[in-house]
């Protein structure tokens, strides 16, 4: 079944255990195979930061290749306010709601990280989005979080929002959870923190085995204001990532990474739900650690890959390579991981999670690319969010990290916008190669140029969706 | 007429390449809400001191801020920047202003 059509009830995926049809797919083979290609990609556009000054909007991407827009922004859904930075999405419903009959994959969940603003919108035409609520500032602040980042549906009708600080931008942060119908606050998920110092980003969850993963960055007033070497050596940014009991909303246990993980940003478990595993990206120390239940119920955890720093002329210090997204195909079977820095991204054979094997890497951009140029544009930036299709085969990317840190590495960014790009993968050959027919140019968005962060599309995809 | 009379001073905003406008600012109105109903496009994020998007650099005057800036660490609020969507003019003043201030205040790694 199409995925990129209205989502009418009766257009859902087939979806037959059970007799409920449900928003989403009953297995990660399900989605994978039984999809079809993905026609539209919703990309964050933020022009926070941007020398040019406007509003944020969610771009609409043309990806299917039989229209004469191939490649093309086709529509922009303009935010009422400025200030916003949208950053992350999420969907109201999404696999973990499987057996939810009636319910549809409708609604994109879109925060503003600097504004703390959370926009509804409606994607049941997914060429035609529109934003249909606003929940404001202060709703958030009085239950004192602020700084939305990872949205995700869970089972019993909810969303849940990471949030990175309290109502002054400051630890500790949280989790807010919403209805997933009428989209009102329910209030915060958690039930209880335990004795840590609530630094958050993203999470993952395996409602299976009861967990749920949170990962930090820091306190929205240190990572806001842009990347601040000082802050590293105060101890102001995360290294930590934390279990939780899902069903208890518990915090459980802190795995502290210590040098060999400061920055842990995006964290990726196994999509299947039998699995116990993932992987989190150490940005800073530009590690990827495999964390995973050991037989005692308690979690561990060990550095798999680790980017070397580089020597650059212009720079005082040896150049971080910062992983800053990753994501695992549906079948579990790659890894992929950006180096936002020194402008390349990596794919691995991760068929033993715990023994990642590199097959391929392309350089596009950051500081170190041997290629700066995809028809005749400079590439302002590096990869940096990714997502692929359904089926493995396609691998898009953006150039954007953050407006404040962009204005640091890859100022250029402000004042022409960023990119996004696609790559062919070969999952059966273990290679990828570089488009160079594919590219949108953010920086000739109506309107003026904006930054292009987080990529997702119709239907779901691999950083979306989570089985039960 | 005495400045208790007349509680508002004049603040002119600069960009790298020049004048961006002069506007008179009540005392305890934003810098940020100040250009806005006036028509002049600042960079701004959170709008509460907690983010940095409105740094601005004070090149002369007296500006205070309403709320903690707690995106400012000392030493850059020593070297007079301010966050202008929690800052109000207490003189006449002039700032810097732009979407390139935020990071000269912070530095970079570069040499």
């Amino acid at each position: 079944m199409s995925t990129d059509q209205s989502n009418s009830t009766d257009e859902q995926p087939i979806h037959d255990h059970e007799d409920v049809d449900g928003p989403g797919y009953p297995t990660p083979a399900a989605m994978r195979t039984e999809s079809e290609r993905e026609k539209t990609a919703y990309v964050m556009a933020p022009r926070v930061g941007m020398e040019t000054d406007g509003k944020d909007f969610v771009g609409v991407v043309d990806l299917d290749p039989e229209s004469e827009t191939y490649s093309e922004l086709i529509d922009t859904v303009e935010m009422p306010n400025k200030g916003d930075e949208l950053h992350h999405f999420g969907w109201n419903a999404c696999s973990s709601s499987c057996h939810a009959e009636g319910l549809a994959r409708q609604y994109l969940v879109v925060p503003g990280q600097r504004s703390s603003r959370i926009h509804i919108i409606d994607a049941e035409d997914p060429r035609n989005p529109q934003i249909v609520k606003i929940i404001e500032p202060e709703e958030l602040f009085e239950y004192d979080l602020s700084a939305p980042h990872t949205v995700h549906c869970v089972p019993g009708g909810k969303i849940v929002i990471s949030m990175l600080g309290n109502a002054d931008g400051e630890l500790p942060g949280g989790f807010l959870q919403l209805d997933q119908e009428d989209f009102t606050i329910d209030g915060r998920w958690e039930a209880d923190t335990g004795e840590w110092e609530g630094m958050h980003y993203d999470y993952w969850y395996q409602p299976r085995h009861d967990v749920l993963v949170s990962t930090e960055w820091a306190a929205p007033n240190t990572y806001y204001p842009g990347f601040d070497l000082e802050d590293v050596e105060a101890g102001n940014y995360g290294d930590s990532i934390h279990i939780w009991d899902w069903s208890e909303k518990r915090h459980e246990q802190t795995l502290e990474f210590g040098e060999e993980g400061q920055i842990p940003l995006e964290v990726r478990m196994s999509h299947n739900p039998e699995e116990t595993q993932g992987y989190v990206g150490a940005a800073l120390s530009s590690n990827i650690i495999h964390f995973y239940e050991t037989d005692n119920g308690t979690w561990d955890w060990d550095v798999v890959i680790e980017e070397e720093a580089r020597e650059h002329d212009d720079w005082d210090m040896p150049v971080p390579s910062l992983i800053t997204d990753t994501l695992l195909s549906l079948d579990d079977q790659y890894l992929f991981y950006a180096n936002w820095l020194h402008g390349n991204l990596r794919m691995y054979d991760v068929s033993d999670m715990g023994n990642p094997r590199l097959v391929d890497t392309i350089w596009a951009g950051g500081l170190f690319g041997d290629r700066q140029e995809v028809q005749g544009t400079d590439i302002r930036g590096s990869p940096q969010m990714l997502q692929l299709s359904r089926d493995g085969s396609r691998l898009y990317w953006t150039t954007s990290l953050f407006s404040s840190w962009d204005n640091q590495f890859f100022p250029e960014i402000a004042e022409e916008g960023s990119l996004m790009f696609k790559a062919d993968v070969y999952p059966d050959e273990g290679r990828m190669e570089l488009d160079e027919e594919f590219l949108v140019d953010f920086g000739d968005a109506p309107g003026g140029p904006a930054r292009a962060h987080e990529i997702r599309w119709p239907g779901g995809d691999c950083t979306s969706d989570v089985w039960q | 007429m005495t400045c208790c009379d007349d509680p508002s001073h004049v603040v002119e905003l600069r960009d790298a390449d020049g004048t961006v406008g002069s506007i008179r600012i009540p005392t305890g109105e934003s810098i940020v809400d100040a250009a806005e109903s006036a028509g002049i496009d600042l960079p701004y994020g959170c709008l509460y001191g907690a983010c940095g998007t409105c740094t601005a650099r004070l090149l002369e005057g007296t500006c205070t801020h309403q709320e903690p800036p707690r995106a400012l660490k000392d030493d850059v609020l020593e070297g007079g920047y301010v966050l202008t969507c929690v800052a109000t003019p207490v003189t006449d003043c002039t700032l810097r202003v732009g979407h390139d201030v935020q990071a000269e205040a912070i530095g970079t790694p570069w040499r």
